[in-house]
């Protein structure tokens, strides 16, 4: 029997073992499968059923000052706020202590000062409907300034549209980039973070299940016995846990489509304008990622004696690849130094972020594409020797 | 010291073994031929080396220094001439019994048709038939240590590496097994057995003590009682290890 078919056996056991959980099957397919629908579905509902149910509360202002104008306070009575008016006073103690019980949502003071008015709110941010009374009460005086101001232009004989607004924006100005590329833009600002984060995250469980929890359940050792070598072992395992966190990441990304192309708006209905050797440039740089993480999640979760130890040795080392992942997005692809193409991790994530813009650079593609090379050598290497180590199976008796 | 008749020729030789672990000592010139047509008792107690040495002879360690061989070429070259079952089982237990022993089956270049054949067959005699199918989860302890010895068995070693393998059968069951380690050695092969029962060391028909990492005692088990003017094996077994410590013969089980 050859190797390839030892490192077969080892790999359709593990996957075998590990599918036989139904809470493998939640976490694994289910999850990154409908994530994205249900963010696209879920969380606008969510979100639209609070916002209408705070619009439609009634809130409770008071507003101190003399001589409010009329149509000031029927602007705010129609943003179903209930008004209040009083007098001015010196000690706001008793307003504020309403405002922080409840009883009253917001206080407004209106001073007028020779026809410039000052306008203070005392509310509490830490309440939703005291920040929307707030809001609405801003509004009101927004408008209400608006037309005073256009009253006083044309009061001074001059054109109030002219004058208040003398720069137009033409409203058949044009966006040179196709839907496509749009499309493409809007995608490389997350599905980067998303693949790494799931890559990271999706392998802790497999790459702990089959290292140290074999060697804890004793299994291990019954392994060792069989005529594979170490980095047999070490290839069959790998070669499991990347299927599961790539059918993880394509069921994933499959939802996310199947989001942005029947749930999300109409204005990313169309697909992202990504050429044949993007994709595939896009695709080699999943898979040599996948690569080096899982090789490094093995080799750290092989080192450790018990399940606990190696999750609580994965845990944090995820950290070294999100945290940088999470500050690739904030790097600007617009004349972007070549150097940040050699660096580990943000290599890809920079990769991907381009190639979704359908931007092939033969310079950082053969950058990012060596290093990764290099990383993922190194990654399986380090693998290979902490599979080489004899106390995988301890116990000296 | 052991038979050296044809059939009892030596399979494995051991020469002046030495393993560590750092500072410790796990064992410590060890020299003895592991032989053909021979069930051997590994007797010691908790700490000996007696799992050292069954690691050593399945090649999952390499001594520190000396040599663990077959008395025909390297034994890490010979891996699928032994079969081990270890005190663990290491079982993957939401796997049914036979996935398991495919597994391993496979591993050692076995086709399932041929694998699945013997496993039925070695599944009757332990009294484990009908049950091949099942997902080992549900298994009692001995219905996992049956699976395992299955596992060890079914490519056919020619020496068998068996760490406690009647612990937690019932009477019965504990038959079975040693009738069937009993056949294995009519039939040619190797038997190791590393058990802190001496009872079930009594029925081997030689014994090895090991006691602080070294080899004290190895031979016939009737030799070695005359040998050393002892009645049983427990008194020999105390008398070789006389200056143990008490917490070091606790974890011996001696025959009443």
């Amino acid at each position: 029997m050859n190797a390839q078919k030892r490192i077969l056996a080892i790999a359709q056991r593990e996957l075998l073992d590990f599918v036989r959980d139904w809470r493998t099957i939640l976490t694994m397919v289910l999850v990154p499968l409908l994530l994205f629908p249900l963010l696209f579905i879920g969380l606008p509902l969510v979100i639209g059923g609070e916002a209408q149910e705070l619009a439609a509360t009634e809130v409770e202002v008071l507003i101190r000052g003399d001589d409010v104008p009329e149509d000031l306070i029927r602007n705010i009575e129609n943003r179903s706020v209930i008004v209040t008016l009083g007098e001015p006073v010196e000690d706001r103690g008793v307003d504020d202590a309403a405002v922080r019980n409840g009883s009253l949502d917001l206080v407004m003071h209106w001073d007028d000062n020779g026809g410039v008015y000052d306008v203070h709110f005392r509310h509490l941010s830490t309440s939703s409907l005291s920040t929307d009374a707030r809001q609405r009460a801003l509004l009101a005086v927004s408008e209400w300034e608006e037309s005073e101001r256009n009253r006083r232009v044309t009061e001074a004989g001059l054109n109030a549209s002219s004058t208040l607004d003398p720069v137009r924006l033409d409203p058949t100005s044009e966006d040179l980039a196709s839907q496509g590329e749009v499309q493409g833009w809007l995608l490389s600002s997350f599905i980067p973070l998303i693949v790494t984060v799931w890559v990271v995250t999706s392998a802790i469980q497999p790459a702990i299940d089959m290292t140290a929890g074999e060697r804890e359940r004793g299994s291990m050792e019954a392994l060792l016995c069989a005529p594979a070598r170490r980095w047999e072992l070490l290839a069959g395992k790998w070669a499991a846990v990347s299927t599961i966190v790539l059918v993880g990441v394509l069921l994933q990304l499959g939802g996310l489509m199947f989001a942005l192309t029947f749930l999300a708006g109409p204005s990313l209905l169309s697909a992202p304008d990504v050429g044949l050797g993007a994709i595939l440039l896009l695709s080699a740089a999943i898979f040599a990622y996948s690569v080096m993480v899982v090789a490094s999640e093995l080799a750290l979760a092989i080192r450790s004696k018990s399940v606990k130890e190696a999750g609580a040795l994965l845990a944090p080392a995820s950290l070294a690849v999100i945290v940088p992942a999470l500050v690739v997005q904030f790097i600007n692809l617009d004349g972007v130094e070549a150097f940040w193409f050699a660096v580990p991790v943000v290599n890809v994530l920079l990769a991907m972020r381009e190639l979704l813009l359908n931007d092939v650079d033969p310079m950082h593609t053969v950058i990012w594409l060596s290093t990764t090379l290099v990383y993922t050598g190194a990654a399986l290497w380090y693998a290979q020797r902490q599979f080489n180590r004899e106390d995988l199976v301890l116990s000296p008796s | 010291m052991t038979s050296t008749s044809p059939e009892h020729s030596p399979l494995v030789a051991l020469r002046d073994v030495n393993k560590t672990f750092g500072d410790i000592v796990a064992v410590h010139g060890l020299t003895a031929n592991i032989e053909r047509c021979t069930s051997t008792a590994l007797i010691g107690g908790n700490g000996a080396g007696k799992t050292t040495l069954l690691r050593l002879l399945a090649g999952v360690y390499r001594p520190t220094t000396g040599t663990a061989q077959f008395a025909d070429g390297d034994m890490t070259q010979h891996r699928r001439r032994i079969g081990v079952m270890t005190e663990s089982t290491g079982l993957h237990l939401r796997l049914t019994a036979w996935e398991n022993i495919r597994f391993h089956a496979r591993l050692f270049g076995m086709q399932d048709e041929r694998s699945r054949e013997k496993s039925e067959s070695l599944a009757v005699q332990l009294g484990l038939g009908g049950a091949l199918d099942r997902r080992t989860e549900g298994f009692s302890r001995g219905m996992r240590q049956k699976t395992a010895l299955i596992r060890a068995l079914v490519h056919e070693p020619e020496l068998l590496l068996l760490d406690e393998p009647t612990a937690g059968l019932d009477i019965t069951s504990a038959r079975a097994v040693r009738a069937l380690i009993e056949t294995l050695v009519d039939e040619g092969r190797g038997v190791v057995w590393s058990t802190h029962d001496l009872r079930a060391a009594r029925v081997c028909e030689r014994v090895m003590v090991m006691h602080n990492a070294r080899l004290v005692a190895d031979g016939r088990v009737d030799d070695l009682l005359a040998e050393h003017n002892s009645d049983t094996l427990e008194s020999l077994y105390m008398e070789l290890t006389s200056e143990a410590t008490p917490e070091f013969q606790a974890g011996m089980e001696v025959v009443p």
